[in-house]
């Protein structure tokens, strides 16, 4: 961790808005006196809130400093040996995908569209193996948790605690255009993580997200370093990767998007950039796929330190929304991966895994609605495989793009993907009615491919529903 | 849609009912389904109620034809005033140094969504003056586009920066001299930062419904698209027409055409866009500004068009918007391309026409006061339409289209109306068929004759026509009330069975309980009026209970999106 000293930190002080505020709030504060003393300033800073403030920003530039080392090994060894077992699987596969590309370079009949490493249903597949594993070794009272498809144990939240965090989310009500003006000039005038969190998880105007989320990243200032990193790495495009078909391939699917099929080309061009940006592997929160080297093939990881999955193009769409500078959709992107949504890849016991997030799904809805969870069993369509195509990709897709942003914004909120496992609960809620009436497989696909409109606030209202 | 109107509205309640209308057109693509959808019969001959003509039909033909008071036709006499490149620029110029002369400076402000045009070759020294003063300026960058006029879908059109880059069509225009009929342009300034989406440039289509120059009565529909160019936007290629040209047309004949999705968006979705990237207000200014620009280029040629109680017009705006957000009009066409390539589409400008028929009116339904007809909404009667001051919208414009929920509760009330003005009109026919009835017996007494005229036959015909009518009236009632204790109903019902064989003078009687309330059970006018009333309640009713939102925050989101409609505005009022 790298210490600041005083300097430093005044130099940091300095750039923020606060700051200067803070200085001329206290020199107002001191207009008619000639004289003054040390003690007359902490005095008159500790009488109007004025040190709180500054502990506060003083506090938030030292947390800023530190920067977030990349979880790269489990506290459960178990885990770590099964990411091992995932990356080696993983490279089993490219190697099929390889071989399924050049037959098609040389049978151009044969257009497979259908060409990616993994799926979310891949993933679901492996963390079931998981508990075979683990209650055969490890664990023998497993046993009485056995109606559900991921039995692991890992340190995991109350999902009560998770339900009466955003049970806010139910009460709140329409703005007033005032508010709205109020909090727009919050948000310009913000700097602190703290408080733009706050507006995050209250109300976001249309209009202002882009800005939110470039102060929350901090790049507010940095549109320039941005657009250059940026040039530098479209230049590096030139040279072709094999992974660049796969992302192509991915991107057609996008493209049959109403919503997304206008940035089509533009979130090709971020995800190329993607995979060739050295710096993700050191921004990254959590190392999600093992870096083995396969000796003898011409592929390896690309230098992301993971591989690119299927519909990994639909985590850019939504961003397309908020700016038309590429460069900014490509920060914006690069900054939610790796934060947030690498979590949703990463076979981890971290509390925003997709492993401790689809337990704690399938913990609610085994105790809130026992009787739609056993008749999925029953119907051999558990309740994760229903949802694991919503929670994997943050139901981009399933709404409309103003709902997803809704989602981002709560996210960003709590720094935290937890909102996914009310959403996910919440649409399950939503067509209980008619999952309840279901007899097999097929019809629960019929529900789902039935033209359907699922909203935010819908999904949230739903989630606490008895 | 007009399935509504043939589901609530009985066949004795038309003025002019459906299966009586003849349509002609020699389009085969949505133009004919639309007609066939509302079971309208064609014709080859002239005997046609309504005809979709294309535009050269009412060049050649309108001038020397007749046509009845109720035929209708889908374009204005000299539309051209407006749908030709050139005219329209001519006539926006011409009304804005109008409103200059007179002192309406401020009006005369708002005349500035289009670009700087000149009319080639006639206008070619101001142009080239203009040209260059440009070039001096440093500004080697301005493009210009050339449009011949009278082309559409894009065909002829080319963009330079260079003088020399025309110099191939001034050679064939001086050789053409002499020439009257040398091919006319206009050339205009390029517009050249439009808003780009995904890196792409777009225009929107809007379409525009005159009904009337005399008032100028607009409606606007709230669906339109915005078509992308298929090639990234880029300033310094200006050869590439499939980077400029945003016409479907064009885009089509590119490699990388979406069949699917076809390259555009609908307007909702852009609003949307729009709304995350700007924000609410920007977003609803534009699109009022958008509004705004197509009503006032009606009022510019609203003195020109010869105005025709036998025409109306769809018209097809072509709006582009630069990166402030400012609407620029390209070009109104006069026959928006009613050929669709998806199902969507095809979808949606069904609906479209089927919307201006009904507006048209042929049935003789409406009152011609509907705010909203299907997706379309009143936007200009005489004057433009100012929405309620406590309404969260400028415009409707890109809003959530309910045209299917709006049909169905304009066609209940329009069924109630009519049932209501049927009744009424058959009542004073009964009355006056009494009167003189008792006037023809005092005469006959006073001849001596007997009372068995031919004209009190005739009554009794009539008078045998209404009570079964009001008989159906009566048992809707009954299905429809519940408050009516049963004897009354049975009461009633006897009184049916009854009333065919009573002549004229008893009903006349009963009609006059009616109106002083004295019988209320014994009555089936009264009660058949009743169960109107109750009916249009319970209607009202049903229409709250459809748009009722049961989430706050998503009301939120459906104000934004225009999802909450004008009517439900009017029932909380």
């Amino acid at each position: 961790m790298q210490q600041l000293d005083n300097q430093e930190i005044l130099m940091k002080l300095k750039s923020s808005k606060q700051f200067w505020d803070i200085k001329k709030k206290i020199k107002q504060g001191f207009n008619e006196q000639q004289k003054i003393g040390v003690n007359d300033i902490q005095k008159f800073a500790q009488s109007c809130e004025v040190e709180d403030q500054l502990i506060k920003l003083i506090s938030h530039i030292l947390k800023k400093s530190k920067k977030r080392e990349t979880i790269k090994e489990d506290q459960i060894e178990f885990l770590n040996t099964s990411k091992v077992k995932w990356t080696e699987l993983l490279f089993k596969n490219l190697d099929i995908v390889h071989q399924k590309t050049k037959n098609q370079e040389e049978d151009d009949t044969n257009t497979d569209s259908k060409l990616y490493i993994y799926d979310e249903k891949n993933l679901l597949a492996f963390l079931q193996t998981l508990k075979q594993q683990q209650s055969s070794s490890l664990y023998q009272n497993v046993q009485f948790q056995s109606n559900k498809l991921l039995n692991i144990n890992i340190p995991l939240k109350s999902s009560q605690s998770i339900l009466d965090k955003y049970q806010y989310l139910l009460l709140q009500e329409e703005l007033q255009d005032e508010k709205i003006n109020k909090i727009r000039k919050q948000i310009e005038n913000e700097h602190l993580d703290i408080e733009l969190e706050k507006i995050a998880q209250n109300f976001v105007p249309n209009g202002e997200r882009c800005l939110l989320y470039l102060k929350y990243f901090e790049f507010d200032h940095q549109e320039t370093v941005i657009q250059q990193n940026f040039a530098k790495l479209q230049k590096e495009c030139l040279i072709q990767l094999f992974y660049d078909e796969l992302l192509e391939i991915d991107g057609h699917e996008i493209s049959e998007d109403t919503f997304y099929f206008v940035f089509q080309e533009q979130i090709l061009t971020c995800l190329k950039c993607f995979i060739r940006d050295k710096t993700i592997k050191e921004n990254i929160r959590i190392q999600f796929q093992n870096g083995l080297k396969k000796e003898n093939t011409e592929f390896q990881l690309p230098v992301t330190g993971f591989f690119p999955f299927k519909n990994i193009s639909k985590y850019v769409a939504p961003l397309c929304y908020l700016s038309t500078k590429i460069h900014i959709i490509y920060a914006l992107f690069k900054e939610f991966f790796c934060r947030y949504f690498c979590f949703l890849h990463s076979i981890s016991s971290e509390s925003n895994s997709i492993l401790s997030l689809c337990m704690q799904i399938e913990e609610i809805v085994s105790t809130r609605s026992p009787k739609l969870f056993h008749h999925l069993k029953v119907i051999g369509c558990d309740t994760l495989k229903l949802i694991i195509h919503q929670l994997v990709y943050c139901f981009i897709g399933d709404m409309d793009p103003p709902h997803i942003l809704s989602i981002y914004d709560q996210i960003i909120g709590h720094d935290s993907l937890e909102i996914l496992v009310i959403l996910c609960v919440g649409f399950l809620n939503k067509y209980k009615p008619k999952l309840l009436l279901a007899k097999n497989g097929e019809n629960i696909q019929q529900i789902f491919s039935e033209l359907r409109e699922d909203k935010f606030q819908e999904l949230v209202q739903f989630a606490y529903k008895q | 849609m007009s399935e509504y109107f043939r589901k609530y509205i009985k066949k004795e309640h038309y003025a002019n009912h459906y299966t009586n209308l003849k349509f002609k057109t020699s389009f085969r693509n949505c133009i004919l389904e639309a007609f066939k959808r509302r079971l309208w019969k064609e014709t080859d001959g002239d005997d046609w109620d309504i005809m979709w003509a294309e535009k050269e039909w009412i060049h050649e033909v309108m001038d020397h034809t007749h046509l009845q008071p109720n035929q209708k036709i889908n374009h204005f006499r000299n539309h051209y005033e407006l749908t030709r490149k050139d005219l329209m620029i001519k006539n926006l110029k011409r009304y804005k140094k109008n409103l200059e002369r007179e002192g309406k400076q401020e009006d005369a402000n708002n005349y500035n969504f289009y670009p700087l045009t000149f009319h080639l070759p006639s206008e070619y020294p101001i142009f080239f003056e203009e040209f260059k003063r440009q070039s001096q300026n440093g500004d080697t960058k301005t493009a210009w586009i050339m449009k011949p006029i009278g082309k559409s879908q894009g065909k002829g059109i080319f963009i330079f920066n260079k003088i020399q880059q025309i110099s191939q069509w001034k050679n064939t225009l001086r050789y053409n001299q002499d020439n009257p009929q040398a091919e006319a342009y206009i050339v205009q300034k390029y517009l050249a930062d439009p808003l780009l989406i995904g890196g792409k440039k777009f225009d929107m289509r809007i379409y525009l419904l005159c009904t009337s120059y005399q008032p100028l009565t607009l409606y606007l529909y709230r669906t339109g698209f915005a078509r992308f160019t298929h090639h990234r936007y880029d300033n310094e290629d200006i050869t590439n027409t499939y980077v400029h040209l945003t016409n479907v047309a064009i885009q089509k004949t590119s490699d990388n055409y979406d069949e699917k999705l076809g390259g555009k968006w609908n307007l909702q979705t852009l609003k949307l866009y729009l709304m995350a990237k700007y924000g609410q207000e920007k977003v609803a200014e534009t699109f009022y500004n958008i509004q705004m620009l197509m009503i006032r280029s009606l009022q510019a040629v609203q003195k020109i068009i010869i105005n025709d109680k036998h025409c109306f017009e769809l018209y097809g705006f072509d709006i582009l918007l630069d990166a402030q957000l400012k609407p620029w009009l390209l070009e109104v066409n006069a026959s928006p391309s009613m050929t669709s390539n998806t199902p969507i589409d095809f979808e949606l400008k069904c609906g479209l026409l089927d919307d201006v028929f009904t507006i048209i009116d042929l049935e003789k339904v409406l009152t011609g006061n509907e705010e909203q007809i299907g997706g379309f909404d009143l936007i200009c009667k005489g004057a433009p339409i100012k929405l309620p001051i406590n309404s969260t919208f400028t415009t409707y414009l890109g809003a959530f289209n309910n045209r299917q929920q709006q049909l169905k509760k304009i066609a209940k009330s329009t069924a109630i109306r009519l049932a209501q003005t049927y009744q009424e009109t058959q009542t004073k026919a009964i009355e006056i068929g009494s009167k003189g009835q008792k006037e023809k017996e005092e005469k006959d007494k006073q001849m001596r004759s007997s009372s068995k005229g031919p004209q009190a036959m005739q009554n009794g015909v009539n008078g045998s026509n209404k009570p079964n009518n009001l008989s159906k009236q009566n048992t809707i009632m009954k299905r429809n009330t519940t408050n009516l204790p049963a004897l009354g109903a049975v009461q009633n019902k006897s009184n049916i069975k009854r009333q065919p064989l009573q002549n004229a003078g008893q009903q006349q009687q009963q009609l006059q309980q009616s109106q002083s309330n004295s019988s209320k059970k014994n009555n089936p006018n009264e009660d058949s009026m009743l169960s109107a009333n109750q009916k249009l309640q319970k209607l009202t009713q049903e229409s709250k209970i459809n748009q009722f939102q049961p989430y706050k925050q998503q009301s939120q989101y459906n104000d934004v999106m225009g999802m909450g409609s004008r009517n439900l505005q009017k029932n909380e009022e």
